[in-house]
């Protein structure tokens, strides 16, 4: 597949501290990639560099697109407050798309569900409203690229849906790129992801390479009370390298290999007299890769 | 929708350019009326003292405008042209209009120009109020002499909001960049009370509308107008140069 965006090498000072220290970003064409990071990872600073608005202090940026078919929303999106909703997604069609019909303007508002509130000034608008007319004013000039600071930082659950489902769609026909720190969006919505900690791409794929094999294998346990033995016999097992008590019948068994706990578990269970109820291998879930990659 | 038209709401719907009139409409009817009754004034507040002036001309109608008008005045344009200028200040705000736009002449231009006709037209009124009252109680001003003195004290005004967008391009806050802007100004005036290329100065403009309503020659002014002017282009020139390469 080839790529949207690339970017070779690319590093963005601010005076001593490294806030992109040798990024080699990759976005497939038509993916929607999740770039996730704890705070201060540098997502912000590699957007801002990839819309134009900062300049890196090395490396390159190549964009398949012309830079006015790439569109950015910034996290927490502002417009001078005495404009409508209405002349404030119509100026970006102006600006980025003046051949495009003035009905888009009401047809994107629309999707963005502020047609009712397009003839009101911004100035009176809650975060999510911003948000959402932050959106639509980025989809009006039908862009190549979106580049999506934290979209879904503001909005209600309804209104984060509503977002995730537009992102969803525009997959395919539109490149996106979103920064999140919400593992549970770049689950549902995307199929690339890339994990930037100071200023470094610590991984870069798709979802299920991540997840494959980068955990530590894990097993829930459950049995009958009282766990306390069982827990000692678990921990004493020289393959065992955690074991956690999850609910009043359940533990989680982390192990160091899957053989040795397949081999092993349902042996050392049995001679600890539990009363075992249940026992399943845990799949592993982003937030733990990611936690463990950013440690 | 485009940015010519932001620029003109952003001036209406502000209330900035009824302050920006409502500041020289003021001069211009107060100027003109505290010259033909100064002397009056000052018999009645001024603690018994006796005061004698010699009597008030058509010119001193003008002067008394200008005075009064341009210190306030001016401060107003900047304030009003840097809360435009500065617009760095909002970073998701700039964001929105710099991701949009091909050139950053296209977001510089309007400000500067908009702000610019604004400023002078603010002015004119002013003038054009002045001129009225001190017809009605002083007298009659040389006609081509005032105008040449309006349009040149306007081409000042422009320069102001031209260099408040090149102090919007070296510093980010909407406050910075004005009190930047007034002090440069503020240092030309200085460098033409010391007689240093005092012709040639913007801030020789000021005094244009005075001088001509006396009767002085509209040319003497052609030197510092130019200069102005050139200045003024090279400020926005200067400018959109920095912001282009501004990080946001």
């Amino acid at each position: 597949m080839t790529a949207a965006i690339s970017t070779s090498a690319l590093r963005k000072r601010y005076g001593p501290r490294a806030a992109l220290d040798g990024v080699d970003l990759e976005v497939p064409k038509g993916s929607v990639y999740g770039l996730v990071g704890p705070n201060g990872a540098g997502k912000t600073t590699l957007l801002a560099v990839l819309a134009g608005l900062r300049r890196p202090s090395g490396g390159s940026v190549w964009l398949e697109s012309d830079r006015r078919r790439v569109a950015m929303l910034p996290d927490t999106p502002s417009f001078d407050p005495w404009l409508t909703g209405r002349e404030v997604v119509d100026l970006a069609r102006a600006l980025v798309a003046p051949t495009a019909p003035v009905a888009r303007v009401d047809q994107v508002l629309a999707d963005a569900g502020l047609a009712e509130a397009a003839a009101r000034r911004v100035g009176g608008y809650s975060r999510g409203m911003l948000q959402r007319l932050g959106l639509a004013a980025t989809v009006v000039g039908d862009p190549e690229v979106l580049l999506l600071d934290e979209p879904c930082s503001a909005l209600d659950p309804a209104g984060r849906r509503e977002v995730l489902d537009l992102v969803a769609r525009l997959r395919g026909q539109v490149t996106v790129l979103l920064s999140t720190h919400l593992l549970a969006d770049v689950q549902q919505v995307c199929d690339a992801v890339g994990v930037l900690r100071a200023g470094r791409l610590l991984f870069q794929g798709s979802l299920d390479d991540l997840l494959v094999g980068r955990a530590a294998p894990t097993w829930t346990v459950r049995c009958r009370p009282p766990l306390e033995p069982v827990e000692t016999a678990l921990a004493r097992r020289p393959w065992v390298t955690g074991v956690e008590r999850t609910g009043a019948e359940e533990l989680v068994v982390e192990v160091a290999s899957r053989e040795e706990a397949e081999a092993g578990l349902v042996a050392a269970l049995a001679e600890a007299g539990a009363h075992v109820v249940g026992l399943e291998p845990r799949a592993a879930d982003l937030e733990r890769v990611f936690l463990e990659l950013t440690r | 929708m485009n940015l010519w038209r932001l620029e003109w709401l952003r001036l209406v719907r502000t209330h900035r350019l009824t302050g920006l009139v409502a500041v020289f409409l003021l001069f211009g009817f107060t100027g003109p009326l505290t010259a033909r009754y100064l002397e009056e004034l000052l018999r009645r507040f001024g603690g018994g003292v006796e005061v004698r002036l010699p009597a008030p001309g058509p010119a001193d109608g003008m002067a008394a405008y200008v005075d009064n008008g341009q210190q306030l005045g001016l401060l107003v344009v900047v304030l009003v042209a840097a809360a435009a200028l500065a617009f760095d200040a909002q970073r998701e705000s700039a964001a929105f209009l710099r991701t949009r736009v091909r050139s950053m002449w296209q977001l510089v231009l309007p400000k500067v120009a908009v702000n610019a006709l604004a400023a002078a037209g603010a002015f004119a009124l002013g003038a054009l109020a002045a001129w009225y009252e001190t017809a009605v109680l002083l007298g009659g001003l040389p006609a081509a002499a005032t105008l040449a003195g309006i349009a040149y004290v306007a081409v000042y005004l422009a320069f102001a909001v031209a260099l408040t967008a090149l102090t919007a391009a070296l510093l980010r806050g909407v406050v910075g960049t004005a009190v930047a802007a007034l002090a440069v100004l503020l240092l030309f005036g200085l460098v033409e009370s010391l007689g240093i290329l005092a012709d040639w100065l913007p801030s020789h403009l000021v005094g244009s509308l005075h001088v001509l309503a006396r009767g002085g020659d509209p040319g003497q002014f052609l030197p510092a107008a130019a200069v102005t002017l050139a200045f003024g282009t090279l400020a926005a020139a200067a400018a959109t140069w920095r912001l282009g390469r501004r990080d946001v």
